[in-house]
This record gives structure tokens, C-alpha cells and sequence, in this order.
């Protein structure tokens, strides 16, 4: 089995296994889910139960690279087992496990080797000649491809207004050009997640069982985090607060205003009759249109989808935002600051 | 329908049938959903699909909407409700309205009653009736020159900013006069299209300035200390860049009055100059003129954020499945078309005479109200309740901003 691929050595592969090329190297191995239990495999199998048992543990894979093919292999098996559980929650972790693993390990390769591997994900990506004034860093990414791994962090360092731009490329140093790439393999190993296999081996879905039990055990209610039952308007947010005090004395609401507040009571629980009630006050009431809009956002209507309110950025770029306080430095969404500021109302 | 409607229906008609009309075709029609208003019903008929544009064509002669608009998303089926149409991109599109920035002109020729207690005012209309606190008016606009250059303001900016930092090529660029007050402009790019509504929101805040970190000043001040313990600093790229640059404009040229409104009330920056410009902003040394503080700089660059931001819609660019006016159709609100010119031409493309869609003929009118305007090279105007021979296009256009009626 001694196969040497034409861009990766067997280390990269073991290391980074989501690569395109991985799935070249494997298919000569002609991995069946049938053959993995009976065919002496069941080291592969080891590896893989472990590989997702480090995710739900500790959030991190360990990296094998004594025995690269065992570790190479462990990986598709390795995202059977988490499609068998069928459990979102252990799906987004695995894949945020590899990834995070992914861009520690990147951030100490050579610049020529995140090179490669961000080509891997088609990015348009080159080196810089050299350190300049002209060129800042060591990388210049093509800024669609920026945008796509950046546009839903929250830190502002990775704001468009605040990159180094020119000419529709952006300067990168290694480290940030690794954290990128972690959200790029995250999504990969995500969409490879997303799929539906219709029968596993008994031995699959014993493991999964293990797996799933393993995951309540560690994960438990603590991502669950509820909303509280009662709507307490004391904890709204200020840019609520403006809406519903321009709503109130009937001033125009811009179409997206009357989304995020709609959505925004919606979300803390107030029921589409109690909302319809409220909103008969407000003088500009269009009883047809607000129902409609109620039970649409509510998810009675159309397409079924449970419309959430919108993100601070996203009220920020249309100026729906308004009178930050304290409290929102640590937030990002409107719902997380209602949550924190009841929680603090209760304890205070 | 009334006369004067009808007249506008009629010369509508002539345009969408007559066969000379030019009316460009849109990339991929097939995948497009388009929609148009009912010009007499006054409603909006959605999810069309045409596989070939001589099919829309011939819709259009046929129907003769008011106002005909097309997906700037691609769908595999364009025609299905929305959540099973199944999108595949789309293009991004700029929307630079004079009805959302504010103009030298004040809009004192718009016009707004309100539809509750009948008060009645000029200029920019009002969130809530200073008489009654009604929200709903009748608006009487005007497509005034002073409206439309604030506008094409606006767009050089964004232009500008696709250009040199996005780095678009001038080709990629297709910028159009609206029909109305604004300019579009659209990017077809492959490498756009894929782009989430997440992904253009960070566009958006690009163009407005929105978010910059050196503008920043929360951490710092809510951990108590002063804004004045700031450092102040700007590398020479994107944003940063165009504050360089903008601050050196200003200091280079700029009065005691222009320190007023840009908020500093320190005119320490207007002594050395040349100094100035040296030391801080060339060399960085920012902190260097004992006179001229950290806070200074900082409402320096806030003004220079303000006036270099180019004002766009920022709903109509985040919005992926946004339907946009289709090039070479007719505005209802005006009767002008929407109509495309090189983004190089944008200072010189004069709107009345190259969006005019009407060259024959002429018509008599009883005009209520109109101040002097050019159209199609002609200067008209002023008219107050008269009865005027006009050429169409003006005649189309008074009917349309509801000031004025055919006169028999
Ligand atoms: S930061 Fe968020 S929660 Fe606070 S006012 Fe702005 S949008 Fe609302
Ligand atoms: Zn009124
Ligand atoms: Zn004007």
C-alpha cells in the first residue's frame, strides 16, 4: 500500500483527512460499510469510536501520525459513526472538533503548505512577494473568498471596513489565513455530515448508541440554554425598546424594523393572539396584514419556517440599532441580551 | 379610467409594441423570475418565467405593465413559490435613491398631504403629520437636477470604491440611471454570485463605513479610560487609506467654517498645515503636534467616514432574492426608462435627455404645478393652472407626478 499522492505527503493526509485528495488515496482501499465490521477492521472501527468520543470530551481530536493509514482510514469511518447518530448537536461538534484541530496544526506548517491547502478549497489565494510596505503580509485572498469564512464572526478585526483591501485582495498573515481555513474545513466536514444513509451495520448503530449516550452524559442541558417563560419588558433591548415606543405612538416602522420586532416577541414566547392584541393599540393596525405577518413569522403559515429575529450586525447595517448600552458589549443578538438582562433582573 | 391615465397607457402601449423600441436583453433570462404592475388593475403579477427573452418581449407588448422588474436572483425554477425555487445566486446590485439621502435642494418640490386631516407641506416628508401624527401621505415628488446629482454623488463614491478597492474592472460595472431620482448598479460576476446575504452585508458596511475599528471608542471608554488614551492609527489600505486621504484634502484645503461643521473647535490643524500632513498622516507620528489631540484626529476621521461613505439602500444589496427594475423599461412614476451608460460617463450622462422614451409628438395639457425643468433638450416650465402644448415625454411625465391632466 506504499502510494505516494501528487501533492500530499501520507503526514498531511493523516493530519488533515478532509483534504480532496484523502478520498483518492482511500479508494483504493475500497472501504464498504459492510466490509469494515467483518473484514478484520476493527481497528479502523477503534480509531474512529475514539475520534468522536475526543470531539464530545474535549473538543479536539489527537492526531496519530505513527500509524498514518490506520488514521486516515478512521476518518470516513469516523463520520459514519456521527451520521449514525443522527444527532445535530454531535455532528456540529465533531466538525468544529476537526476543524479547530486543523487550524492549530496549520498555523504551525510552512506558508507553501496552507497554500496548498487552501487550494484544496478552491480558494484564489497566492503568496506575496515578499514583505513591503506594499504588502503587509504573507498571503493576498481574493475578498469573496474572505467574506465567506468571515462575514459571521463576530470579532471586528474581520470586518471588510477594517481588512487591508486593494484591488479586491485582502492581506493575510499565517495565522489568520489558519483560522480562515478552520472555518472552511468545519463547513466541509459539516456537509459531509449532512446525508442520509439508509442502513448501518448492527455494530454501526451499537457504537452510535455509545456515542449518543456518552454526548448526555457530557454535553447535557448545558448548550440548551431556555428562554424564560414570562416576557418581561424590563429586559428588552434598546434597539426593541425604540421600536416599540415608535410603534406605539404609531410612527412608521421600516419593513425590516417591524420584522425584528415582530420576530424579536415572537421569539420570547408571546403568542400570535397576544401579539395581534398588542398590535390592535398600536393606530396604523392593518389587522389582515399584522396577522398575516404574525403567523408567518410565527411559522403557521407558508413554508413552516420559525423565523428568528435578526442578528445586532445585521441591525446595525440598516440602522435599526440604536442606543446601545452596557449590556450590549457582551452580546450579539437581541434574544441573548433579553435572556442576560432577565437573568440579572431575577438575581438583582 | 380617467383621460389622463389613459393617455399614459396609451403612449405605454406604443412603446412596448413598437418593434424599434430597443429594450436590452437581461443575462439568463431563464433563470430569472420577473414581475410587472398591472397598469390598470394596479397589482403585481410575480413568478414569470420566460425561456427566451422574445417570449417577455412579447409579454410585455401584450400587457403593457407600469413597471416591470426582474429577480437579480438565478433560480433552477424561477416560476415556483418562493421557498421551492431553489436559488442558485445572484447578482449584486446598489440602489442609490435621492428619496433616502439628503439633497441640496431640500426637496422643496415634493410635496406630501396628509391622507388623515389634509394638511399639506413642501419638502422632505415627515415621519408623523405635524398636524394630526398621522404616517400615511400623499406624496407628490419631483425628479429635480439638484436631487439627481446628490445621487450621482453618491454613486461616484461607490463606484470608486468597486473600482480601486474591490477591484473591478470598469466592463464589470453596469451602472444605470433609474427612471426615477437614483442610479443602480449591477455586478454579474461569477464570483459575486454565490455570495450569502451575510457575505453583502459586510459590502454594505464597506460602502457605509460602517464598523470601523479606529472609530471604535466603546472598549476603552467603558473600561474607564478616557478616549484620549487612544492610540490613534491607520495603515494604508481600504478604509484606512481613504481616511489618509480624505484628511489630507481637508487639511490642505480647509476654512475656520469647514472646522465648524466637521466638529472641531481646536484650530490648531489649520496653522501648519504642510507640517502637519507631513508628520502625522504621512509619517504617523499622529500624536507629534502638541495642539492637535488624539480626539481631534478621531473627529476628523469620523467627518471624513461621513462624507467619503457613499449613501446606499442597504436593504436592497443584502436582500438576495431582491426583484430590481428591468433595463430599458419604463418608469410609472415618470414615464423616463431605466437605461444603462458606461460607469466612465456617469458625470456627463444627463438622465433627461438619455432616459427619455417618448421623441414624438406633443399634447395639450392643463398643468396645476410645475416648477421650470429640461427634458429631453428642451427647458419648460414654470406652470401654474395652465393649459400648455408639451412635447409627450413631458406631458407623460406631469400626469404621472400627478400635476397635471390632459386638457381637452
Ligand atoms: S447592540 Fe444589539 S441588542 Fe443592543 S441595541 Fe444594538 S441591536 Fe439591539
Ligand atoms: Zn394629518
Ligand atoms: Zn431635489
Amino acid at each position: 500500500m506504499q502510494m505516494e499522492t501528487a501533492g500530499f505527503t501520507r503526514n498531511d493526509l493523516a493530519k488533515y483527512p478532509f483534504l480532496k485528495e484523502t478520498a483518492e488515496y482511500i479508494k483504493p482501499l475500497d472501504l464498504q460499510i459492510d466490509d469494515l465490521t467483518s473484514m478484520g477492521m476493527d481497528q479502523i472501527l477503534k480509531r474512529a469510536e475514539e475520534r468522536v468520543n475526543e470531539t464530545i470530551l474535549y473538543r479536539r481530536i489527537t492526531r496519530n501520525i505513527q500509524n498514518t493509514a490506520l488514521e486516515i482510514a478512521s476518518f470516513p469511518v469516523a463520520l459514519l459513526l456521527v451520521i449514525a447518530t443522527e444527532n445535530s448537536l454531535i455532528k456540529k461538534r465533531y466538525a468544529l472538533a476537526e476543524a479547530k484541530q486543523a487550524s492549530s496544526d496549520l498555523a504551525n506548517e510552512p506558508k507553501e503548505k496552507i497554500l496548498k491547502i487552501a487550494l484544496d478549497f478552491d480558494w484564489k489565494i497566492k503568496l506575496t512577494a515578499k514583505e513591503s510596505s506594499d504588502s503587509p503580509s504573507e498571503f493576498i485572498i481574493y475578498f469573496t473568498d474572505y467574506l465567506r469564512n468571515t462575514s459571521h464572526l463576530h470579532d471586528k478585526k474581520w470586518k471588510l471596513t477594517n481588512s487591508i483591501l486593494s484591488e479586491g485582495n485582502i492581506y493575510l498573515n499565517k495565522k489568520d489565513v489558519a483560522r480562515l481555513l478552520e472555518e472552511e474545513v468545519r463547513r466541509r466536514v459539516e456537509k459531509r455530515l449532512d446525508v442520509k444513509v439508509p442502513k448501518f451495520p448492527a455494530e454501526f448503530t451499537l457504537i452510535a448508541e455509545r456515542i449518543k449516550k456518552l454526548a448526555q452524559e457530557t454535553i447535557g442541558q448545558s448548550e440548551l440554554d431556555e428562554m424564560p417563560k414570562v416576557v418581561v419588558q424590563a429586559a428588552f433591548p434598546p434597539c426593541i425598546n425604540a421600536l416599540y415606543a415608535d410603534a406605539a405612538s404609531s410612527h412608521h416602522l421600516s419593513h425590516i424594523g417591524r420584522f425584528t420586532l415582530t420576530a424579536f416577541l415572537v421569539n420570547i414566547g408571546m403568542t400570535p393572539e397576544s401579539l395581534n392584541e398588542l398590535f390592535k393599540t398600536f393606530s396604523d393596525y392593518n389587522e389582515r396584514l399584522t396577522r398575516y405577518q404574525i403567523e408567518h413569522i410565527a411559522g403557521e403559515r407558508g413554508s413552516g419556517t420559525h423565523y428568528t429575529s435578526p442578528q445586532c450586525s445585521i441591525l446595525q447595517t440598516h440602522g435599526v440599532c440604536k442606543n446601545k448600552d452596557d449590556f450590549c458589549r457582551r452580546i450579539y443578538h437581541p434574544l441573548a441580551y433579553y435572556k442576560r438582562k432577565q437573568r440579572t433582573i431575577n438575581s438583582g | 379610467m380617467e383621460a389622463s391615465r389613459e393617455f399614459v397607457y396609451q403612449k405605454f402601449t406604443e412603446y412596448y409594441q413598437d418593434p424599434s423600441t430597443l429594450i436590452p436583453a437581461t443575462t439568463m433570462p431563464e433563470q430569472r423570475e420577473f414581475a410587472y404592475l398591472m397598469f390598470k388593475e394596479r397589482f403585481m403579477v410575480r413568478h414569470r418565467r420566460f425561456a427566451e427573452f422574445k417570449n417577455l418581449r412579447s409579454a410585455l407588448a401584450e400587457t403593457v405593465p407600469s413597471d416591470v422588474y426582474h429577480s437579480c436572483a438565478y433560480y433552477e425554477n424561477p416560476d415556483f413559490d418562493m421557498d421551492k425555487k431553489g436559488w442558485l445566486g445572484a447578482d449584486l446590485v446598489f440602489d442609490i435613491d435621492a428619496d433616502h439621502i439628503p439633497t441640496n435642494c431640500d426637496k422643496i418640490h415634493d410635496e406630501f398631504t396628509c391622507t388623515k386631516c389634509g394638511f399639506s407641506c413642501r419638502g422632505i416628508i415627515p415621519e408623523t403629520c405635524p398636524a394630526c401624527e398621522a404616517t400615511k401621505f400623499e406624496a407628490k415628488t419631483w425628479p429635480c437636477e439638484l436631487c439627481i446629482q446628490s445621487a450621482r454623488d453618491e454613486t461616484a463614491k461607490l463606484l470608486d470604491m468597486l473600482e480601486n478597492d474591490f477591484g473591478f474592472s470598469q466592463d464589470d460595472l453596469h451602472v444605470y440611471f433609474s427612471g426615477h431620482r437614483g442610479y443602480h448598479v449591477h455586478i454579474e460576476n461569477e464570483a459575486v454570485r454565490s455570495l450569502d446575504a451575510m457575505a453583502r452585508k459586510e459590502i454594505v458596511d464597506y460602502v457605509t463605513g460602517l464598523g470601523l475599528g479606529i472609530l471604535d471608542k466603546e472598549p476603552e471608554e467603558k473600561r474607564g479610560k478616557s478616549v484620549a488614551s487612544k492610540k490613534f492609527s491607520l495603515h494604508n489600505f481600504g478604509w484606512n487609506r481613504r481616511l489618509k486621504l480624505g484628511m489630507q484634502n481637508f487639511l490642505l484645503n480647509a476654512t475656520k467654517e469647514d472646522l465648524k461643521k466637521a466638529g472641531i473647535r481646536n484650530n490648531a490643524l489649520l496653522k501648519n498645515r504642510e507640517t502637519i500632513i507631513k508628520r502625522c498622516i504621512n509619517e504617523g507620528r499622529w500624536e507629534s503636534i502638541n495642539d492637535v489631540s488624539v480626539q481631534t484626529w478621531l473627529k476628523l476621521a469620523e467627518y471624513i467616514r461621513d462624507s467619503q461613505s457613499s449613501k446606499i439602500d442597504t436593504v436592497v444589496t443584502t436582500d438576495i432574492h431582491r426583484l430590481i427594475r428591468m433595463n430599458g423599461t419604463l418608469h410609472g412614476k415618470t414615464g423616463l426608462k431605466k437605461v444603462e451608460f458606461p460607469a466612465k460617463n456617469l458625470q456627463t450622462f444627463d438622465p433627461f435627455t438619455g432616459a427619455v422614451a417618448f421623441k414624438k409628438g406633443t399634447t395639450k395639457v392643463l398643468v396645476s404645478d410645475a416648477p421650470e425643468f429640461r427634458l429631453g433638450g428642451e427647458t419648460l416650465g414654470p406652470y401654474k393652472n395652465q393649459t400648455v402644448e408639451l412635447p409627450v415625454a413631458a406631458a407623460v411625465m406631469l400626469i404621472c407626478k400627478r400635476r397635471a391632466v390632459v386638457a381637452n
